[in-house]
């Protein structure tokens, strides 16, 4: 087990270095940089004062001296100075940080709200029309872009209701009631999407074990179906539905950048988007290896459980 | 509020008879107190430091921090050298013939950190905006050095006054330093640290920027006109999603709209769903113009400039493109939106102003002197901003030009190459916006025309307008200088150096709580919040 | 031991060849969502290849006088804040998309398949470290690579298309290379081994054909995702640019802002990406279970 844990940490950190790499050199393929976009900001450009500016960035240097650098910083816990904001790019993402958090994990919550029941009943009732509908309202949330459904849902509610959620940010601490509201819908939204392959894993793993013969020997014995299938089926069925929620996680980034731009709300996400426009390679580089780790992280914890779950994992090696 | 408003009554009427400064005349009398939320399209590209930056993003949310020397009335929606008013100066005069400035500055001026503000800032800035030699500091972007060229020296003999030492005449140089872009910076303070904090002489101060999310400003309670601001906090709100801002202004979630973000359907669609919002269209400052390369082939041809221009069909694009929110014009800005521009009746004289199938058939005839054929159409790329307004006229006017044989592919250049790409000639035809900081010829002539001007993108260069443009730079007879002023932008147009397609028009919209919020034809100068209150 | 022919019978989920029309029809009959999906996934490929026969007008052309407008005899669904017809859009958009959707996936999934076969056959080391090299692109959010990619390159319609492929990389390499690791150890593949083909020979002639069921599937998956992504960084103005229509750059900017007054700019371009995606989702279920039973809900 040891060497199992020890193993997989030593390649999520080599997995890691190669990431940095790779969206070190990705953002610099980019045309333009920051003093670009500065100038454009000033509406001209002066090759001078460009130069003047390069260098005072620290901009001027070859790539592999500025690589070595933000490793350098990184290492030592220093996220390096946002080029746009002229701050520690720290400062500028701490506030951001538990906004997203917040949305992931609530939209996680409905996810498995909505997926883990849905593919229960969908499995029982296989190939009823219940599973159909249920199918199709699960692939038709994969399928609807995740801009457009947070679109329609503000304008619907205009439309409809006259009334929208607060669209600038509210403090939990200011108003909690609020918060949580302004926090329901794009979570929903974001939820429903995540759930359809939750749905899928579900039905599909208790359709699997419903299969079993300690399953059928269970029926035979003539124990009712309802306590046949919570007891036993679910219990073994729920395993690959954890990795997919692990797996989920990190497809949920790419739903959050644009949710919290439809809803406005402050998060890594957007502020992703913004700096990726900006060039302000400091922030860009830490949000995505921010993501990273956290994708790694929970492949990792999902893996541990694993290892915990099932035996022959944890003395194969 | 209400219970704070009698002591202010009385303190009002006073201030407003011994003051003949800023106040204007009330209808109501206003109220002391509240919060407005403020419509931002994307957050401050440089924090507070207007001097570095050229965006309305940098100068609508900084400019209640700061106070220029003097300004535009805020009252009146027209700026012009007649509606001047002080600001940190209490009394200006031009002496020598127009060669020296000088301002009598108030007394008793704070800044922020409790500093006394004094002709030192003052010179300060302008050394430090002109680069002059014994400049005390420098900024790392410097968008309008430009202005000051003509400025010899600027001299603080007291405390309380300055001296613009001028080379030559030029009127126009007051207009400049009223202009939004034109803020006082402090002296004691290093210019860099604008880009994260703002220490100004403004009726706000800076509570908190909460980067990408908003922005909070209170009340000065040492401003120096007394009783005001009004307003006791100003919270500037990020949204980036047009959609998702216009429903928080319309939900009222935000109380003022974003100067020169409401176009004339996103108006109609408010109004109808509010009808109360106090909506008025107002003039922008800002041009759609098309860019030639004059340097290369094929627009280096007079004929085929000329061509272009008389495709496009001014009134056509206005309705297409903005719905009817816009003005055909020259250069400078038509009445009533700015002081400077030609009559309707002048206008017909220009290309592309008169009856659109007369004019595409004239550009057909030109193109043809230029040895185009019929049937084998000219093949250009035109380039544009990869953002939707400057896409949306682009569009039209690809589709305007295809009617008279010219075929252009659109190539959508991101922002960060944009000014590049323009300043090196990298290009044939681009669809551009101009903003002007100031309906001033001297700021938009030399600024687009001039020989050599880095953002001369067309490389447009007539000595004998250049000529002319100096004349009217000096020209102290306001009439004479109307005229002057209106020859050139005919020549210009003629030239086909860089048509004009038309100017924007901006449909600002606030609720009506919002008081004395004047939007002005510029949508750089009424910023600053000074006067407006509440009604809540 | 004598290699039986029946142990080289072809490993479960192909069919004994019958008439296509044959497969067909118990396709419909077994799998009717993935029939419906397959159906409307052909319409999209038919509207994309006449377009310019199924516009009613010119998908550029302006309109002043017509803007914001309701569906009408003329305009089928609507015109946009441009006067532009939004039928005529949505038609061009459909070529737009699945050109785009298809070439990315293509792309992708064949890059990641080769990678996956090869790796998946010689294994070892080379196994390894190439897993570690697609771990890394994997984990990389799909929308942001696209995203920065997107930046890197510039926006035009060879650019989005790598953009996209890229993420599709190693999620095809990883499917194929877990075909293959099964496929590798069977019977007939040792026999031939020991017989002295070579692994090339064994690689494309015998592991390859197996794993088109499998690779059929990833595709049909993956072109959803593809298509949302298009749409997605359209929308962001990251995407295919003027003059293509593009469904999801007509959902951007001016569709929301107007949309009380106009709901159809902002319903329609979002249908036709739904069902686009709903279509490809279906039918790629439905061919997974039919090609694949092993693969059923994993």
């Amino acid at each position: 087990m040891k060497t199992y844990v020890l193993q997989r940490l030593v390649i999520a950190l080599l997995t890691l270095l190669g990431m940095s790499v790779v969206i070190f050199v990705l953002l610099r393929l980019a045309p333009g940089d920051i003093v670009d976009i500065l100038f454009a900001t000033a509406g001209y450009i002066s090759p001078s004062e460009k130069q003047a500016l390069m260098k005072e960035l620290g901009i001027d240097r070859p790539y592999v001296i500025q690589y070595l650098d933000w490793l350098r910083q990184v290492v030592t816990g220093d996220l390096g100075k946002s080029y746009r904001y002229d701050l520690p790019a720290w400062e500028v993402i701490r506030p951001l940080v538990p906004v997203t958090l917040e949305l992931a994990a609530l939209s996680m919550v409905f996810a498995v709200l909505i997926g883990v029941p849905a593919g229960v009943v969908s499995a029982v009732r296989q190939d009823t029309t219940l599973d159909y509908l249920l199918r199709v309202f699960s692939l038709a949330g994969l399928s609807m872009p995740a801009f457009w459904l947070g679109m329609v849902i503000i304008l619907g509610l205009v439309s409809w209701f006259a009334w929208i959620p607060p669209l600038t940010y509210v403090s939990p601490t200011k108003d909690l009631k609020l918060h949580l509201i302004q926090f329901l819908l794009p979570a929903l939204a974001v939820g429903y999407r995540s759930s359809a392959l939750i749905m899928r894993i579900t039905r599909s793993s208790l359709l699997e074990v419903m299969r079993e013969d300690y399953i059928r020997t269970a029926w035979a014995k003539g124990q009712t179906g309802r306590i046949v299938i919570w007891r036993h089926a679910l219990k073994n069925a729920l395993l690959p539905v954890v990795t997919v929620i692990g797996i989920e996680f990190a497809f949920l980034i790419g739903g959050l950048v644009v949710t919290e731009t439809v809803f406005n709300l402050p998060g890594v996400a957007r502020f992703l988007v913004q700096a990726i426009l900006w060039r302000d390679y400091p922030v860009v580089q830490n949000l995505v290896m921010f993501t990273a780790i956290v994708v790694i992280l929970s492949n990792l914890i999902v893996d541990m459980l694993y290892g915990v779950l099932d035996p022959r994992v944890r003395y194969g090696g | 509020m209400r219970s704070r408003a009698l002591p202010f009554l009385g303190v009002f009427a006073v201030v407003l008879s011994t003051f003949a400064l800023a106040a204007p005349a009330q209808s109501q009398t206003p109220k002391s107190g509240g919060t407005l939320n403020i419509m931002l399209r994307e957050d401050l590209s440089q924090g507070f430091a207007i001097h570095e930056s050229s965006t309305i993003s940098t100068v609508f949310p900084a400019a209640p921090c700061l106070n220029n020397l003097v300004q535009f009335d805020p009252a009146k929606a027209i700026e012009s050298t007649d509606t001047i008013v002080g600001d940190l100066a209490e009394k200006w005069s031009w002496q020598d013939n127009y060669r020296n400035l000088v301002f009598f500055l108030r007394k008793n001026v704070k800044w922020h950190d409790g500093h006394p503000f004094s002709s030192k800032d003052v010179k300060f800035t302008f050394d430090m905006l002109r680069e002059g030699p014994e400049a005390p500091a420098k900024l790392r972007i410097n968008p309008r050095k430009d202005w000051y060229a003509n400025v010899e020296a600027v001299e603080a003999p007291d405390p309380y006054t300055v001296v613009f030492r001028l080379k030559r005449p030029q009127p126009s140089l007051l207009s400049m330093i009223a202009s939004g872009y034109t803020p006082i910076y402090a002296a004691h303070v290093p210019p860099a640290s604008y880009r994260t904090s703002c220490v100004g002489t403004g009726p706000f101060k800076v509570k908190e920027w909460r980067k990408g999310e908003y922005l909070d400003y209170v009340k000065n309670p040492d401003y120096f006109i007394k009783g005001r601001p009004y307003l006791d906090a100003l919270h500037y709100v990020v949204i980036v999603e047009r959609g998702t801002r216009t429903a928080a202004l319309q939900a009222g979630q935000l109380d003022v709209a974003f100067p020169g973000e409401t176009t004339k359907a996103a108006a109609e669609q408010l109004k109808k769903a509010v009808p109360q919002l106090v909506i008025t269209p107002v003039g922008t400052a800002v041009t759609d113009n098309i860019i030639m390369n004059s340097k290369k082939p094929p627009f280096d041809n007079l004929k085929v400039r000329l061509a272009v221009s008389y495709a496009i069909d001014r009134k056509g694009l206005i309705q297409a493109v903005h719905q009817g929110a816009g003005v055909p014009g020259a250069a400078m800005a038509p009445r009533p939106y700015g002081v400077w521009g030609m009559t309707e009746k002048d206008l017909l004289t220009l290309p592309g102003y008169g009856k659109p199938a007369d004019m595409k058939d004239k550009a057909k005839k030109l193109l043809a002197e230029a040895g185009v054929k019929p049937g084998q159409p000219l093949r250009v790329e035109m380039v544009t901003r990869a953002i939707a307004v400057y896409v949306d006229m682009a569009s039209f006017v690809i589709n305007e030009l295809k009617q008279v044989g010219i075929e252009a592919t659109l190539k959508q250049i991101e922002t960060a190459q944009w000014h590049a790409m323009a300043t090196r000639g990298d290009y044939q035809i681009g669809a551009n916006l101009t903003g002007l900081g100031v309906d001033d010829p001297d700021a938009n002539l030399y600024e687009n025309f001039a020989c050599g001007s880095p953002r001369n993108y067309s490389f447009y260069c007539d000595e004998q307008v250049m000529k002319m443009i100096d004349q009217q730079s000096q020209e102290l007879d306001p009439r004479k200088r109307l005229a002057q002023v209106i020859a050139i932008q005919k020549k210009i147009e003629e030239a086909a150096a860089r048509p004009v397609l038309d100017h924007r028009i901006d449909y600002f919209t606030v609720w009506p709580h919002v008081k004395n919020l004047t939007p002005h034809h510029n949508i750089y100068n009424f910023a600053r919040m000074q006067d407006v209150w509440s009604d809540k | 031991m004598a290699v039986r022919p029946a142990a080289i019978a072809v490993p479960a989920g192909a069919r004994p060849s019958t008439g296509a029309w044959t497969v067909l029809a118990r396709f419909v009959r077994k799998k009717p969502l993935g029939a419906a999906g397959g159906a409307l996934m052909l319409l999209m490929v038919i509207t994309a290849l006449f377009a310019e026969l199924l516009q009613t007008q010119d998908p550029i052309a302006t309109n002043a006088a017509y803007t914001l407008g309701r569906p009408n005899l003329e305009h089928l669904l609507g015109t946009d804040h441009l006067g532009r017809d939004i039928y005529s859009r949505i038609v061009h958009g459909a070529r737009v998309s699945l050109v785009v959707g298809v070439a990315s996936t293509l792309l992708g999934s064949v890059l990641g398949g080769i990678i996956g076969l090869l790796s998946g056959y010689v294994g070892g080391k080379t196994d390894l470290v190439t897993q570690r090299i697609l771990d890394i692109l994997q984990g990389l959010p799909l929308l942001v690579l696209a995203l920065v990619m997107s930046a890197a390159l510039g926006p035009s319609v060879q650019n989005v298309v790598i953009a996209i492929s890229i993420p599709i990389i190693p999620r095809a390499a990883r499917v194929i290379r877990s075909s293959v690791l099964s496929i590798r150890e069977m019977q007939y593949v040792e026999a031939a081994r020991s017989l002295g083909v070579q692994h090339l020979r064994i690689a494309f002639r015998h592991i390859l054909p197996n794993t088109i069921g499998p690779f059929i599937v990833l595709c049909t998956a993956q072109l959803g995702s593809a298509i949302l992504v298009e749409a997605t960084l359209s929308y962001l103005g990251l995407g295919v640019p003027e003059p293509y229509p593009s469904w999801g750059r007509m959902l951007s900017v001016s569709a929301a802002e107007y949309a009380q007054k106009a709901p159809h700019l902002v319903l329609f371009p979002g249908i036709a990406i739904s069902l686009a995606v709903f279509a490809s989702n279906l039918l790629g279920d439905a061919l997974r279970d039919t090609l694949d039973p092993r693969l059923r809900g994993s």
